[in-house]
C-alpha cells in the first residue's frame, strides 16, 4: 500500500471520534435549515424545487414546481425585517408569480440579472470604493460571471459639467482656423469636458481598465454582494444577504418594486447602475 | 491491497460506464447525485483534516502531514476568503498559509466541531467544459487558554468543487471516471 493510501486509511480507523464531532444542538441546526444559504437555494425555493432539508427536486417528483410548496417557500424568502415592503405588495407579487395559468420561475441562465458587487480598490495606494455589476454570459461549453458596468465614485468629478450655463466653447467657425483655438481648450484641464457632446456619457468600465492596467488600481477586497432581478413580468426585486440571529437569514429579498412599463424598468435601471443622480 | 484512493476511483469508473449519455452536456439526475456523493466525501475529509490540524494534540510533524493531505483535496492556487462579523472585509489566504494560521492560534485547548447539515448547488458548466458548484457546510469553533479566556465562532464555509470527467487506464482498458476537486472556499462568520 502506497504511504499515502496508507494514511488516509489510518486516519480513517483512529479517528473514529471525529465522525462523532458533530454539534449537538437542535436548535442552532434548525435555524441553519431555515437559512436560505446560497443564491441556488433562493432560486430553487422560490420555483418550489428542493425540500425543506435541501434535497433537490426533479420534474419526475409530485412535489417538483407544486404551488403549494411555492406559496409555502414565497413567505420566508422576503428580508421579514424590512417594513418598507408592505404586506399588500408582498401578495399581489406572490399572486402574480403563483399563478396557476402562468407561473413565473426564476431561470439562472434566463438573464434579466445581474450582481452588484462593492469592492474597494487602491487608486495610486490610497483606499477607494468600486462598484462592479457583474451578468453571467455564454462563452464556450459553459458560461461564466463578466463585468458589465463599473461606478467608481473616484472617477466622478472628472466628468462634472453645467450645461445649464454658456461655458466655454469652440465656435462655429473654428474650422476655418484648423481649430487652432483648441490650444486655449486644452490649458485647463478642468474644463475640458465643455467641449464635449451633450450626449456622452462617461464610461467608468474603460478608465477601470485604464487604470488597472497602467497599475495604477490594485484589487483589495470585497465589501459587498447583491443582485437584482428583472426575470419576473411587471417586478423588480433585490436579493441581499442577512448575517443575523434567528430564522429569517441568508439571502432574501430586500426590496420589490411593481414596475408597470419600459420606461419605468429603464429609469429603475439607470438609477441601480448610477447613471441618475439619488443614489 | 490495493489502495481506497484506487479503489474509490475503480468504483466509480465503473458505475460511469453503466451511462453512456454521460458523456453529453446535460448531467443526469443519478449522475448528480453520484457527484454529489463524492463531493461531500471529499468536503467530509477536509473537516476531519482540519479538526486534526486545528487539534492541540496534534504533534506538529502530523499536523504538516495532515495539510500535505488536506491541500492535495484542492486544485492549484485556491485561496480561502476569510470574514467576520465585526469587518464584512474579505481577507485572502492561501489554503496551505489558512492551515498554518489555525496551528499557530493562541489557545491551549481547541475544539472543531461541525454541524450535521450541508447544502449542495446544482452544478453549472464552465467555459472550459468542467463542472463547478458550491458545497455549504458550518463549523464551530471554540478555544480556550489556561488563563481562562475563551472563544467561539461559528462559520460558514462555501466550498467551491470542480467536477471533471476524466479518463484511466485499468488492465489496457481505457475507463473513465469523474474526479472531484476542492477550490476556493468562502468562510463567513455567521450570527444565526
Amino acid at each position: 500500500m502506497k504511504p499515502a493510501g496508507l494514511f488516509v486509511l489510518l486516519v480513517t480507523l483512529l479517528s473514529p471520534h471525529l465522525h462523532a464531532q458533530l454539534v449537538d444542538d437542535m436548535e442552532d441546526e434548525s435555524r441553519l435549515y431555515a437559512q436560505t444559504k446560497q443564491v441556488n437555494q433562493f432560486f430553487r425555493r422560490f420555483n418550489g424545487e428542493e425540500d425543506e432539508k435541501g434535497e433537490r427536486y426533479y420534474p419526475r417528483d409530485r412535489l417538483y414546481q407544486s404551488v403549494k410548496l411555492r406559496k409555502k417557500y414565497l413567505g420566508i424568502l422576503f428580508d421579514a425585517e424590512n417594513t418598507g415592503i408592505n404586506n399588500d405588495l408582498k401578495n399581489e407579487f406572490a399572486r402574480a408569480v403563483l399563478d396557476k395559468a402562468e407561473p413565473s420561475l426564476l431561470n439562472f441562465h434566463g438573464g434579466n440579472w445581474f450582481s452588484e458587487v462593492h469592492t474597494t480598490f487602491a487608486m495610486n495606494g490610497k483606499h477607494q470604493p468600486v462598484v462592479l455589476f457583474m451578468e453571467l454570459e455564454k462563452d464556450h461549453q459553459g458560461t461564466k460571471w463578466v463585468i458589465s458596468k463599473v461606478f467608481a465614485g473616484m472617477f466622478e468629478p472628472y466628468f462634472i459639467r453645467d450645461t445649464t450655463k454658456v461655458g466655454k466653447f469652440l465656435h462655429p467657425l473654428s474650422h476655418e482656423l484648423d481649430f487652432m483655438n483648441l490650444r486655449k481648450a486644452f490649458i485647463n484641464p478642468d474644463s475640458v469636458s465643455q467641449f464635449t457632446v451633450k450626449r456622452f456619457q462617461p464610461d467608468h468600465l474603460s478608465v477601470f481598465l485604464y487604470e488597472l492596467k497602467k497599475g495604477n488600481l490594485k484589487f483589495k477586497t470585497i465589501q459587498e454582494v447583491k443582485f437584482h432581478f428583472f426575470q419576473i413580468d411587471g417586478w423588480y426585486f433585490e436579493l441581499s444577504e442577512f448575517n443575523r440571529p434567528g430564522y429569517n437569514t441568508g439571502w432574501l429579498i430586500s426590496n420589490l418594486v411593481k414596475v408597470n412599463n419600459d420606461k419605468e424598468k429603464d429609469l429603475l435601471k439607470k438609477y441601480l447602475y448610477y447613471e441618475v443622480s439619488g443614489r | 491491497m490495493v489502495n481506497n484512493k484506487c479503489l474509490f476511483t475503480l468504483l466509480f469508473s465503473l458505475f460511469a460506464l453503466g451511462n453512456v449519455l454521460a458523456q453529453s452536456a446535460e448531467i443526469s439526475p443519478e449522475r448528480k447525485q453520484a457527484i454529489d456523493s463524492l463531493a461531500l466525501e471529499k468536503v467530509r475529509d477536509l473537516s476531519k483534516y482540519i479538526s486534526i490540524i486545528g487539534n492541540k494534540n496534534t504533534p506538529f510533524s502530523e499536523a504538516n502531514r495532515v495539510m500535505d493531505r488536506a491541500e492535495e483535496l484542492f486544485a492549484p492556487e485556491s485561496e480561502m476568503g476569510v470574514s467576520s462579523l465585526s469587518s464584512k472585509e474579505v481577507n485572502y489566504y492561501i489554503v496551505r498559509k489558512y492551515f498554518e494560521r489555525l496551528i499557530a492560534l493562541n489557545y491551549d485547548r481547541v475544539s472543531i466541531q461541525w454541524y450535521d447539515i450541508h447544502y449542495i448547488s446544482d452544478l453549472e458548466r464552465q467555459p472550459d467544459g468542467r463542472y463547478v458548484g458550491v458545497v455549504t457546510i458550518y463549523q464551530r469553533f471554540e478555544g480556550e487558554s489556561d488563563d481562562g479566556m475563551k472563544y467561539k465562532d461559528t462559520t460558514k464555509k462555501d466550498i467551491t468543487i470542480y467536477v471533471e470527467r476524466k479518463k484511466t487506464q485499468i488492465a489496457g482498458r481505457i475507463v473513465e471516471f469523474w474526479d472531484v476537486m476542492l477550490g476556493d472556499i468562502r468562510v463567513t462568520e455567521t450570527s444565526a
